[in-house]
Order: C-alpha cells, then structure tokens, then sequence
C-alpha cells in the first residue's frame, strides 16, 4: 500500500537537505525492519522545501511467532498422567489453559511450552507511532528554533503532509499536525492542494512548478544549459559542486543566458570564475578552454518574460567584476615584498601566533623538506614561496573572495616577475582540499603544501587540540588526508618522523605539550588517516592494518606495503606462509629478547633454517629500503620449506635452556625481518578469527 | 518611486503589520540590530513588533565617494517581530508587492546566510534574500543573543535600502538615486562619504580613539554595577564605533583585536544577564 510523507519548510541550505534525505532512508528502513514491515519500495525525494518519502508497504506488521518454553515434559506430568504443579503453574504465569499446553522439541530434550502467535499491528498505526520521533530525530549541521516552541530543525516546518494507502495519518510533530495537503511553489502557484496518491501529487505539483525529484531537475538544468549554448558551440564550464546546489536550490530549474562587458575578460579565468560561482552561483561559458563573457544562471521559476531576471542577474555581476577589476588593480599598487610586513596584524591561530610568525616556520620547513625530497635545485624558489605564501591574506581580493587564497597570492607574484617554480608554490599550496581533488602539479607546490599542512597540524596538536568523533574544529584530518595524497601522489620518500622532529623543533617553546606526546599523537593520527585511504580505495582492512602496523616511518613505503600484499594475496603460498609467521609471533609472545649463537644450533633443521635466512636477510634488506616490498616479499617466502621442516623436526621449547633460547633468538630474527615488510599477524585468513 | 517613498511605503506596510514604528536611534551603530530597540527587546519574554530606518556606520567600507555602491554609512530598515510568526516569509514577500514588485516575475531566493556578531554576543539562523541575484534584505532568526538563548524566537528584517532603491530605479550607481522627486543621493551623501573616508581612514586620532575606548569601558562596567544597564549599553555602542574607527586607521595589532572585541561582549553579556534577571522578575 502506498505511503507518502513531506515534511514542508521554509528553505533549507542544499547541505542540510542531502543530509536529511540520507538520514530519513536509513532511519526509515531501519523502523521498518524492526517493526516487522515488509517494503516492496522505499523512494527519498527532496527540494530546498520539501523532504518526501514514498514507500509501498505492507497493509500490516508480519505476525510474530512466539514459543516460550516451560517446565520439561518429564516433570510436568505426575504419575497418573495428570499434569504436574510445575505445569500448572507455567500455564497459569501464561495466562493459558493447562491443556493448551504443546510438548516442545529442543536440543536438550522435550519441555512443555506455548505457541503464541502476535497478530500484527495495522501499518498506519505503527507509522502514526514512529514518524513522530522519526521527523524530530532527524540532525543538521546546524539546528534551529523558532516562534514560542523549543523543537530544533533546520528551518521552520511549515506544513506535514502524510498518507497512507490514500487517507491521512494523524500525528504532530514540531508544533505541526500532518495532514493530506500540501502546498505549490511559493511565487508562482502557492495554492494549498490535497492528494490521494503519489503519483496525483507529483503531476499536481509538477503543474504547480515543483518538481520533487532531485535528479529529474537535475536533468532539467543541464538540457536547458545545452539548448541554450547549442547555437554559440560554447560549453559550461563544469562544476559538479555547483551543479549539484543548484538542483537542490530551487523547485522548478529555468536557465537563463547573460553576457558581461568585454573587458572584464582581462581578470584572470579564476578570478572572473569565481566572481560568477559565489554570490550569484553563475557558471561560466568557455570555448576552447577560452573564458567568454557570457554566463548561465538557474532561476527558481518557468520563465523570464521581460528578460528580467537575466538583466538584473547582469547588473549585479558587473558590480561585482567591477569590484574585482578594482582589486586587482589596486592591491597590485604595493608589492607583496612590502604588503608581507603586515603579517604579524592577522592571527594564524591565538596560542600559536601570527602569520609571520608562521611564514617564518614554513620558510625553514620547506627549506629542510627540500633537502629531502631531491629538490635542492628549486629550494631557493620554494622558500620564497613560502615567504609569500600568505600574504594573499592581506589583499582585498581574498578578503571579497575568500576562496581565491592561495590562488591570488600565486597571481600576484606570477605579475610581478616571480620565476614559475616560486609563484605556483604559493598558487598551489592549499591542494588538494579535499581527496578527490588534485594534488599540486609543481614541486615546490607540493613542498609548500606538505609543509604549510603539517605546521597546522603539529601547532594544533602541541597547543591540545584533539580530534575526536565528528569534533574536528581546525579542519585538520582534511590536513593530514592532504598531506597524505600529495606525498602518494609525488612518491616522495623521506622519513615522515624525522620531518615531525623539524616542525616540532621549528615551533620550540609555542608547543605547549611533552614533544613526544605531540609526536606520537601525530604518528598515531596519520596512521589513521592512510588506513581510511587504503581503504576507501578497495584495499582489503586486514592487508591495510598489516602494512600501516609496518610504521609509517615512510608514508609512501606503506602504498608500497599495500600493495605488495595485495599483489601477493591470491599466490598459493600466502596463506600457509601467514599461518607458519602467526605461528612464529604467537611462540615470540611474553618472551625476551635472545641472541643468536650460530655455534649452538645442533639439528640439520636449524642450522639449514638459518643459513636460509642469512642469506633471504641479506637479499631483502636492500629491497626494503628500496621500497621493492613485492620483490621483498617474493624473497622471503622463500624461507617458507625450511622453516615448515624446522617446525616439523625440531622442538623449539628444547629442556636445555640454552638450546630453547637459541631457538627462540633465530624466530625472533626472522620476526624482525619480517615485520620491516609488514605486520602479518593482522593479516585474517578466512576460518580464521584474526590474532589481535 | 524615491527612497524617501520607499521608506514611506515600508512604515506604512509594517504599521499595518503592528509595528511600532521606532525613530532611528542617536548613536552612531554598524547595524539596526545594535540599538536598544532591538538589542534589550529580543532578550524578554514578551512579545516585541517595532519597525525603524537606522543610519549603520562601517567606516572601513568608505570609498571616498568614487565607488558606486560601497559607502562607510549606509540605511537600514530594520524589522524585528517577537515571536516570529508563522506566515512570516509570506508576509514578507507581501512586503516587495506592495513596493510595486511583481515577483513572478523575478527570481527570488532565499539563500543560506547565517549571521552572527561576536562582540555583542548574538547569533541567528537564516538568509540572505536575493532579488535577481542582487541582495536586498538579511532575514534571520535570532537564537542568541548577548550569549542568552532566546526564547521566545525573534525574527529580524534588514532592509538594505540603498540596494533595493537601485534595484526599484533600475541604477547602477548609487549617487544616482532620488532621495526625493528633486533630491539626490548624491546631493545629500557624496561630500559626507568623501570627508568620513578621509577621517576614517587618515585623520581620526588614534590616540584620543583608544582613550575614548577605554573611558567608556571603565564607565560601562560602573554603570553595569550601579545597575544602569541602558547607558551602560549606550557606552558599549560607544566603544563598538571607536573600535572600528581604530580598525579603519589600521592601529590595531593581533592580540589588541581580540582583547578589544572581548571587552566589549564581556560588558555586553553582563547588561544582557541584569536585563534579563530584571524583567523575568518584573
């Protein structure tokens, strides 16, 4: 039978919608489970005005069965074959005739017991019952009350339409009581209507210009766009982000065409690009990757018959262009040079300082990082990337247009005559935002990325902050994710730890907690963080926590690891190999540390287990610090026959102590060697719990 | 239609809304939402419908009267309504007819835009209106304010006049406005923006500024312990200006910034509790 649920507000943020409609799906299946509902169909749709469900459930719950197991049949009946005090008893606690009682099979003999059947409860009224808690359980990023009442949602609830099977169900929620009307688009059709089914209120609507389908107004927009740039061969420049706010914005999508002078044309692409997307949320129109002075808008309505909106739409963005024309006229008057030296006015974070103080540290970061990632050639062109990484901050162009830092500092010094490598490290350095975008394509971008990432982080952690559960106030997993991804990216090897030390030093006495603390806290920390991207990139958990348990002493050493026991996974030799090195670390555990004495081996077994691992020891440790762990890991599973016969034929837990330690001393080598490669008592073999 | 008939137009649709129609308050402020007529009405429990043009001054936002649409004072029309009423994006859009606007013809949206001002303690929910792209009033639902919870919910109004006088005459340019049928802004503002730009940003004293700052600090927190919460409040608006003045001279280092916005929502907080616990009592 058909439900239908909208819950109508004043407009909420595109963000807070996505996360409702994700909310509501997964809260709602789960209700259903647990009420014993079956669902042929459940459906979210939503609007910047509306979140909908529709469902086709069952009329009612499914019946439960219940058996409830009494006394055993041997005691329940007295010897004349009448039932006993036990019985009665049971039958009684049930509320049930004594001979309603049924014998009940069970593993451990046969009971007495009933069979009760629950009829189940008619759909409506669990829903009457559940969506209540279910519409106010629902979180935003940021709740709100209004009028006299003290319920928090996104916006204000304004209207609750709900049906079941075509008639209404009763409940209230928010101060709202749910009916079957619902209401058309605010300016062009804000009539109330009522419905009976899903299908009459998504044509109703549809004529009352809203389309309820987020993906159907996707669609919308972008055939639009393409009819309207058909005749100029021009394209929309992409915008994923964009594209989506958009089709949650408004209810019914019409795209308008505008043009701006063309001497605006003149502003760097990311600037005029920018100027469009913020604010007005324009896309820009290019031609062979060339920007034209046209843009596209998308109007929450069905017409533009005076062409007004395109016009006013035009009015405005010429201010804003003019603005920006002004801008990077005028910040251009003072050199960066000279605008640096008021970076002592802006505070990077309270207890850590001001921005100079912090284009002082990245200065010796990067000069140190460059070092190390064989980019001495550009070293004096990075440092004074970093020596102009901020001074964006400063200019009136970053503060119109926030999200331009970086990028303006970057064309800023490109104009005043900055060799390449110097200016596009302050361009790139805030790459990537996020995983999906792109890593800095210089090197001294990547440097200054590293190191600008890094100092945020270390200052954070060293002044207390921790990053727990969803509290993240300084962005900083997306810092060490960033991090992450530029060094992967770059396959740049260095020591992850060592680069800790220089930017705890670099900090000296502003890192208010014990430095090892700090150290560790941030070890800790990225370890994290290259599991969740191992992960999320379709590495197996287990292969992920052996290789990061590994150290991570060198980040792109542990792609490396990955991978290598990732290539190694389906070899016929893997899972016996894993289950002897799990063999190996569970008789290790609790022991001390021994040493070998060659002159003490006395069986064939050992003595050829060890001059086997000698020799596999030697082979390997080069490819280790090669990063070649696959050709490591092919090396060392070559000890795999002698250490099988040495199992086989020679008792490790010898009674002559010195025998038993000499023993246990070569394991425990084998164990060191074999942990430089990964951690393989994380690795799980299927019938196998893991040995954590 | 003029300013002066669009402001006329608003008293009126908001008189018959049952506001009070409150005078523009006589000190210098950064926005309508920092005079009492708004600040004191939204902490109580009563409700509170008043209607007002306030003159809002941010001199860092003066352009020597060469920009065509920054100004370092601009007017407001401010609207706040305790509790917020249920029809009240309705009524609001009523308001725009009834400046002539016909909306279906227009595209109008109400855009993610929460606001908040940290040295009065206060906070809402809600958005920027955009006409046509062209953002013509704030709308928001205030939930703090001098760090008290509201409740109940106020909702404010602010009208950018200037910006939805440009839009009315279809200008790009706000000198060209008509204040009246036969005078202008520009007749009426163009030598203020141009002798406020040059003291804001060359001439105020800075030292007299941040003595002046911190007399009237000194005397808020007196008048706060003798219980005078509305000079007291007076005396934070007072120093509001002063700071940003300072601010537009460029004489405030890091740490004086954040000290000084402290101060002032740490005497803010303090007339917001005494106000509050006095009218709960009352």
């Amino acid at each position: 039978m058909e439900f239908l649920l909208e819950v109508f507000t004043e407009e909420m943020p595109p963000s807070h919608v996505k996360a409702a409609l994700s909310q509501l799906e997964e809260k709602f299946e789960e209700e259903l489970l647990s009420k014993n509902i079956d669902a042929k169909k459940v459906e979210i749709h939503g609007t910047c005005r509306r979140l909908i469900i529709f469902g086709d459930l069952a009329p009612k719950q499914k019946d439960r069965k219940e058996e409830i197991i009494g006394p055993p049949k041997a005691v329940a009946f007295q010897d004349d074959g009448t039932p006993a005090p036990a019985a009665k008893g049971f039958a009684k606690s049930q509320g049930v005739n004594v001979n309603e009682l049924e014998v009940i099979k069970t593993d451990k003999g046969e009971y007495l017991g009933v069979k009760k059947i629950e009829k189940g409860k008619p759909t409506q009224n669990i829903l009457s019952e559940i969506l209540p808690a279910l519409i106010s359980s629902l979180s935003f990023p940021k709740m709100m009350r209004w009028g006299s009442s003290s319920f928090r949602f996104s916006r204000p609830i304004k209207n609750i339409l709900c049906l079941f099977n075509e008639k209404h169900l009763s409940f209230s929620v928010g101060g709202i009581t749910a009916g079957n009307s619902t209401y058309g688009h605010k300016l062009h059709c804000p009539k109330k209507i009522k419905v009976k089914t899903f299908r009459e209120y998504k044509a109703t609507l549809k004529k009352m210009r809203v389309v309820v389908n987020q993906e159907e107004r996707r669609r919308m927009i972008l055939s639009q766009v393409e009819r309207k740039l058909a005749s100029l061969k021009a394209e929309c420049y992409p915008d994923e982000d964009l594209l989506e706010r958009l089709s949650f914005d408004v209810e019914y999508p019409y795209v308008f065409l505008g043009s701006f002078p063309e001497d605006y044309l003149n502003l760097p692409i990311e600037i005029l690009s920018t100027a469009m997307r913020e604010g007005q949320r324009l896309f820009s129109v290019v031609k062979d990757k060339k920007q034209l002075p046209l843009f596209l808008g998308v109007a929450d309505g069905y017409r533009d018959v005076k062409s007004l909106i395109q016009k006013g739409n035009e009015r405005v963005l010429k201010a804003r262009l003019e603005d920006a024309k002004f801008f990077w006229t005028q910040d251009q008057k003072s050199g960066l040079k000279d605008r640096a030296k008021n970076l002592g006015k802006i505070v990077f974070q309270e207890k850590l300082g001001s921005y100079e103080d912090k284009t002082q540290r990245l200065k010796k970061i990067v000069a140190y990082l460059a070092d190390k990632v064989d980019a001495q050639k550009t070293k004096k062109q990075v440092v004074q990337g970093a020596e102009l990484s901020k001074v964006d901050l400063l200019t009136e162009m970053v503060r119109e247009f926030p999200s331009l830092q970086g990028k303006v500092g970057g064309l800023y010094a490109r104009e005043e005559g900055y060799p390449a490598p110097a200016w596009k490290a302050v361009y790139e350095h805030y790459e990537p935002v996020s995983l999906e975008d792109e890593s800095p394509s210089s090197l001294t971008g990547s440097i200054l990325s590293i190191a600008d990432k890094l100092d945020s982080i270390v200052g954070a952690v060293g002044v207390g902050v921790l990053v727990t559960g969803s509290k993240d106030p300084f962005g900083l997993r997306r810092n060490a994710q960033g991090i992450c991804k530029v060094v992967l990216d770059k396959k740049f090897n260095f020591s992850f730890s060592r680069l800790l030390d220089k930017v705890i030093d670099v900090y000296g006495a502003k890192i208010r907690e014990p430095e090892n603390q700090v150290k560790k806290y941030c070890l800790e920390f990225f370890a994290n963080r290259l599991r969740y991207i191992y992960e999320s990139q379709g590495y197996r958990y287990d292969l992920v926590n052996a290789a990061i348990s590994a150290g991570i002493e060198n980040i792109y050493h542990s792609l490396l690891r990955v991978k290598a026991l990732d290539s190694l996974k389906e070899s016929p030799n893997f899972e016996p190999l894993i289950l002897i090195f799990k063999r190996v670390n569970n008789i290790l555990r609790d022991q001390p540390l021994f040493r070998i004495n060659s002159g003490l081996f006395v069986e064939k077994d050992e003595r050829e287990l060890y001059t086997t691992f000698c020799i596999v020891r030697d082979n390997v440790l080069p490819l280790i610090k090669k990063g070649d762990f696959s050709q490591a890991q092919k090396i060392i599973f070559r000890i795999k026959s002698s250490i099988n016969n040495f199992f086989d034929n020679v008792l490790v837990m010898a009674n002559e102590m010195r025998i038993r330690r000499n023993r246990l001393a070569l394991l425990q080598a084998i164990n060191r060697l074999l942990i430089q490669v990964a951690d393989y008592s994380q690795v799980v073999i299927e019938g196998q719990n893991a040995s954590k | 239609m003029s300013i002066q008939n669009l402001i006329m137009n608003l008293q009126k649709f908001w008189a018959d809304q049952g506001c009070y129609l409150a005078q523009p308050y006589d000190l210098e402020v950064g926005a309508g939402t920092m005079t009492p007529d708004t600040f004191f009405r939204v902490l109580d429990k009563k409700p509170w419908k008043v209607a007002y043009v306030q003159p809002s001054r941010r001199p860092t936002d003066g352009r020597y009267g060469d920009n065509p649409h920054r100004v370092q004072k601009h007017f407001q029309y401010q609207v706040i309504i305790k509790p917020s009423p249920p029809d009240i994006q309705q009524v609001y859009i009523k308001s725009l007819v009834s400046l002539g606007i016909n909306v279906q013809e227009h595209d109008l949206r109400f855009d993610e835009d929460d606001w908040e001002s940290p040295s009065i303690g206060a906070w809402g929910v809600g958005w920027q209106v955009l006409l046509d792209g062209l953002e013509i009033t704030q709308f928001t639902y205030f939930q703090q304010a001098g760090g008290i919870d509201l409740s109940p919910v106020p909702v404010e109004l602010t009208y950018g006049l200037e910006r939805l006088e440009m839009f009315l005459e279809g200008k790009d340019d706000i000198y060209d406005l008509d204040w009246s049928h036969d005078v202008s802004y520009q007749d009426l503002r163009y030598v203020e923006e141009k002798e406020f730009s040059e003291y804001n940003f060359s001439q105020a004293d800075i030292r007299g500024l941040k003595e002046s700052f911190r007399l009237n600090e000194r005397e808020a927190q007196q008048l706060i312990n003798k219980d005078l919460l509305l000079p007291a409040y007076d005396m934070c608006l007072k120093c509001s200006h002063f700071f940003n003045l300072l601010d537009s001279r460029g004489a405030i280092s890091v740490t004086e910034r954040v000290k000084m916005i402290a101060q002032i929502r740490t005497l803010v907080s303090q007339i917001a509790q005494k106000y509050t616990a006095r009218e709960d009592s009352a």
